[in-house]
């Protein structure tokens, strides 16, 4: 019986585990190439999620279709709103500190936006494929004489996890096989240095927004496959995972996102089913302290002066 | 043993595998301008930030007064009364002039109305005390260099560190600069001054060493150094 | 050498500093008689009470975040651990609410020193690991057990506590953390802190203690919401772990400073009512879009004038500086 658990937590873990690294990839560009705190991640992947919410819903348009749709819809949003965002920022004194409050600022209109249009209900997404579950394990008489214990996933998730794989080996082809994607890691190293050799920054920039945005709607769609609901006020939480898993990864490391989102989501899924709720939410916490405390550059980040 | 304000001793850094200033050795003499000159790169400022502890350096000695203040921090190390300028100046842009001069002087007993004076003295020297209410940002590069030396000049360590003061600074404030550095000599104070530029430390120094790929090459007077064929090889390339 | 200079701008200077304080302090007899004939009068209560609050936070938050550049995104921590110190001392120790404000504020400094370890950390680092601590903190107050905090419906202070008293103690709270503030700005403290801010490491090579002025900076800031957070759950009579460590409270704070002005004195003030105050007025005109507005006009603050008000004030307009603190 507790095995089945186990196991239930495990799987969870790694489902919702890429999602996390997912997540934490695209915030990543943000913060590795633009150095920019985007408080409003998390509802760029809820506008993600509310798009195939109408699409489903009201034209009854398949999630998997919805999926291309957003990826080229939301790269040209944030395309778009790189310039009018983010070029002036840099009169601040303090950029970082600066683009925090001004993504919070288009969190809190993004949020309300949504809640005007669909209410602050949790909406659901009616949708799933046929057979619903996957039977993946029996254990025999795991719950007593008789009475087997089966491991069972929703389709669904596994079909998410599957296209997060590919978006992930897409993802890691882009960074270090494609010029842009290397001009991007170049930027993350040292942004002064790739407008030295000759690469328009803005250009570069505006690119990597359009990306982020992109890469976060598609985990709004992905969402929508392992979570079949929405809620227009889940956004902070989704944020709040994007800066821990890239702290856990490394700032601006690529890779690391990667596994330490998966990481964070096995102990959280594992936790959640041993622990009281809670708990195992503060669980989370307590690993993103000690490792920044301990090992400031990440789990798997290299060392870097400063 | 001579009198030395200031004494290095086989003095490492290393940045990974890059050994940045290697087993360095001199003596800064009290009263005496000493100065280091190299082409960039050559390990300038790393020394110097080595001496003032902005650097953790990786071996040998740093004795400040008689005090072994080897990596300790930079505040201790200031305030046995060895002040700095930096290269890129390094003001406090959202701080008034005054203010930026009451830096150094904080832990003084000293009132804040004597204090006061004081810097408004100081930023006379350097003809910057009518901008004495304007913030550091609204300085020129060549202003703010000066708001550096007479940040120093409040401060009135023994030992100053100088580097790169001549450095992007037009000839006017250049006189200016020159003959602040001269008056504190007379005072008595002790220079370290760093410079890639040989006119002008030709002229100040008493004594030179040429520091080249971390290494120490050659030590002396000016007319020594100028006439060291080393030196020239290092300068012209090889 | 001639003196560059006439005597006459030489007592300019100083009777600026006269002018500049004789303004502060008359503005805050002025803040504490409007607020404190409000009940007499039988004004907005609450209104008043909570952009007091805010300024408070405000100004709080300025002792760190505007005189050393440190954010520290989980500032709610100390709100929240102010409102439950006061709660526990209040409904399980027994403690008179008048004693129990003093303990939240121990409280609140302790864990201010607890957590000052933080401080090694930059940037974004500080900022996550500062926001993560609030949500750690107000997780561990959900699991305690419920005889002591109350679990995750909180506790209930209405029957011991006047509502009435809540308000002047934070009246006397914020006129506390305005004099701070004054008198910071004005000290060799607030000058290192300064210093530090602009650039760090050359306060550090001119002698200023960096670590040790942060740490005083950061006490300070601790003080005050925890004060604030008690006094809060006062007001209420009530307090639970979701509103008490309500990330909005860190972003708000931080809002209502920014658009001030990090780093002066008058800037949070300004900033807190200026905004407390549209933010009301919009959500009489619009109560649906009311968070929209709320994010448009601070994006448009940072964009436009990222210095807050009185930052941009003063930049656009250097002579202003003799009259604002």
């Amino acid at each position: 019986m507790n095995s089945v658990l186990l196991i239930n937590g495990l799987i969870g873990g790694v489902v919702f585990g890429a999602i996390y690294a997912l997540i934490g990839s695209s915030l990543n560009v943000l913060v590795g190439v633009l150095r920019i705190i985007n408080f409003a991640h998390g509802e760029f992947i809820l506008a993600g999620g509310f798009l195939t919410y109408v699409l489903l819903t009201y034209f009854g348009i398949n999630p998997l279709v919805a999926l291309p749709f957003a990826a080229v819809l939301f790269f040209a949003v944030g395309y778009v709103l790189y310039y009018l965002l983010i070029p002036r920022l840099a009169h601040s004194d303090e950029p970082e500190t600066a683009s925090f409050l001004l993504m919070f600022g288009v969190s809190l209109m993004i949020v309300s936006v949504l809640t005007w249009i669909f209410e602050a209900d949790v909406r659901p997404i009616n949708f799933s494929f046929d057979p619903i579950n996957v039977l993946l394990y029996t254990v025999e008489n795991g719950y007593g004489e008789g009475r087997d214990a089966k491991v069972l996933v929703p389709t669904a998730r596994l079909v998410a996890l599957a296209i997060n794989a590919l978006i992930i080996v897409a993802l890691t082809w882009f960074f270090y096989r494609t010029l842009p994607g290397k001009a991007m890691r170049a930027a993350i190293m040292n942004r002064e240095a790739v407008q030295i050799v000759g690469i328009d920054i803005h250009r570069l920039s505006a690119t990597a927004f359009g990306l982020a945005a992109s890469l976060a709607a598609v985990t709004g769609v992905l969402l929508t496959l392992v979570v079949p609901s929405i809620d227009p006020n889940g956004g902070a939480d989704l944020t709040l995972i994007g800066f821990i898993v890239i702290a856990l990864g490394g700032l601006g490391h690529p890779v690391g996102a990667l596994a330490a989102g998966i990481i964070f989501g096995l102990v959280e899924q594992v936790s959640n089913v041993m622990l009281p709720q809670a708990a195992a939410q503060m669980l989370g916490f307590m690993i993103l302290v000690a490792v920044i405390f301990f090992k400031p550059s990440g789990l798997f980040g290299l060392e870097r002066g400063r | 043993m001579t009198d030395a304000i200031l004494s290095v001793d086989g003095l490492v850094k290393r940045f990974g595998g890059l050994v940045a200033v290697n087993e360095v050795s001199f003596d800064v003499p009290r009263g005496l301008i000493v100065g280091l000159i190299g082409i960039n790169g050559a390990g300038k400022t790393t020394l110097m930030n080595c001496v003032n502890g902005i650097y953790h350096s990786d071996g040998g000695r740093v004795v400040v007064d008689g005090h072994d203040m080897t990596n300790h921090k930079p505040h201790e190390i200031a305030s046995l009364g060895v002040g700095r300028t930096f290269q890129i100046p390094r003001i406090f842009h959202r701080m008034t002039l005054i203010e930026n001069l009451m830096v150094p002087v904080l832990g003084s007993e000293k009132s804040d109305a004597e204090l006061t004076d004081m810097a408004e003295a100081c930023l006379d020297r350097v003809d910057l005390y009518p901008l004495r209410g304007n913030n550091g940002e609204e300085l020129s590069g060549g202003q703010q260099k000066l708001l550096e030396l007479a940040r120093v000049l409040m401060f009135d360590p023994a030992l100053i560190l100088l580097d790169e003061p001549f450095a992007g600074v037009n000839p006017s404030l250049c006189r200016i600069m020159i003959q602040q550095i001269e008056k504190m000599k007379q005072d008595g104070k002790s220079f370290l001054l760093v410079s890639h530029d040989l006119t002008s430390i030709y002229r100040l120094s008493d004594q030179i060493s040429v520091l080249n790929q971390g290494e120490i090459i050659a030590s002396g007077t000016v007319e020594t150094i100028q006439s060291d064929p080393a030196v020239i090889e290092a300068y012209l390339g090889n | 050498m001639q003196r560059s200079s006439s005597p006459e701008i030489e007592i300019d200077t100083r009777r600026a500093d006269t002018v500049r304080r004789t303004l502060w302090y008359g503005l805050v007899v002025v803040i504490l008689i409007w607020c404190a004939v409000i009940p007499v009068f039988d004004g907005n209560l609450s209104l008043y009470f909570a952009m007091m609050m805010w300024v408070t936070l405000a100004t709080g938050l300025n002792f760190i975040a505007g005189f050393t550049g440190y954010m520290p995104f989980g500032y709610v921590a100390f709100y929240g651990i102010g409102a439950y110190a006061t709660g526990i001392a209040v409904k399980v120790l027994g403690m008179s609410v008048y004693l129990a404000i003093p303990f939240a504020g121990v409280v609140g400094v302790l864990f201010g020193l607890l957590i000052a370890p933080t401080l090694r950390l930059s940037g974004i680092y500080f900022a996550i690991v500062s926001l993560s601590l609030a949500i750690i903190c107000q997780r561990a107050i959900a699991l305690m057990p419920e005889e002591v905090t109350g679990g995750s419906l909180g506790l209930n202070l209405g029957v011991v506590t006047v509502r009435e008293h809540g308000y002047y103690a934070m009246l006397l709270i914020l006129v506390a953390a305005l004099l701070t503030a004054s008198w910071l700005a004005r000290s060799r403290l607030g000058k290192a802190l300064k210093a530090i801010r602009d650039d760090a490491e050359a306060a550090e090579a001119l002698g200023v203690n960096v670590t040790r002025s942060r740490l005083y900076a950061w006490l300070l800031a601790t003080l005050f919401p925890a004060l604030a957070g008690g006094t809060q759950a006062w007001f209420t009579g009530a307090l639970d772990p979701q509103t008490a460590f309500d990330v909005l409270v860190t972003a708000k704070t931080v809002i209502y400073a920014m658009a001030g002005g990090l780093g002066t004195v008058l800037g949070p003030l300004v900033g807190t009512v200026v905004l407390v105050w549209v933010d009301e007025l919009i959500w009489r005109a619009f109560p649906v879009l009311n968070n929209f507005l709320l994010g448009a006009i601070i994006a448009a603050l940072i964009l436009f004038a990222p210095r807050g008000l009185i930052g941009s004030l003063t930049r656009r307009y250097p002579r202003l500086r003799r009259y604002i603190m």
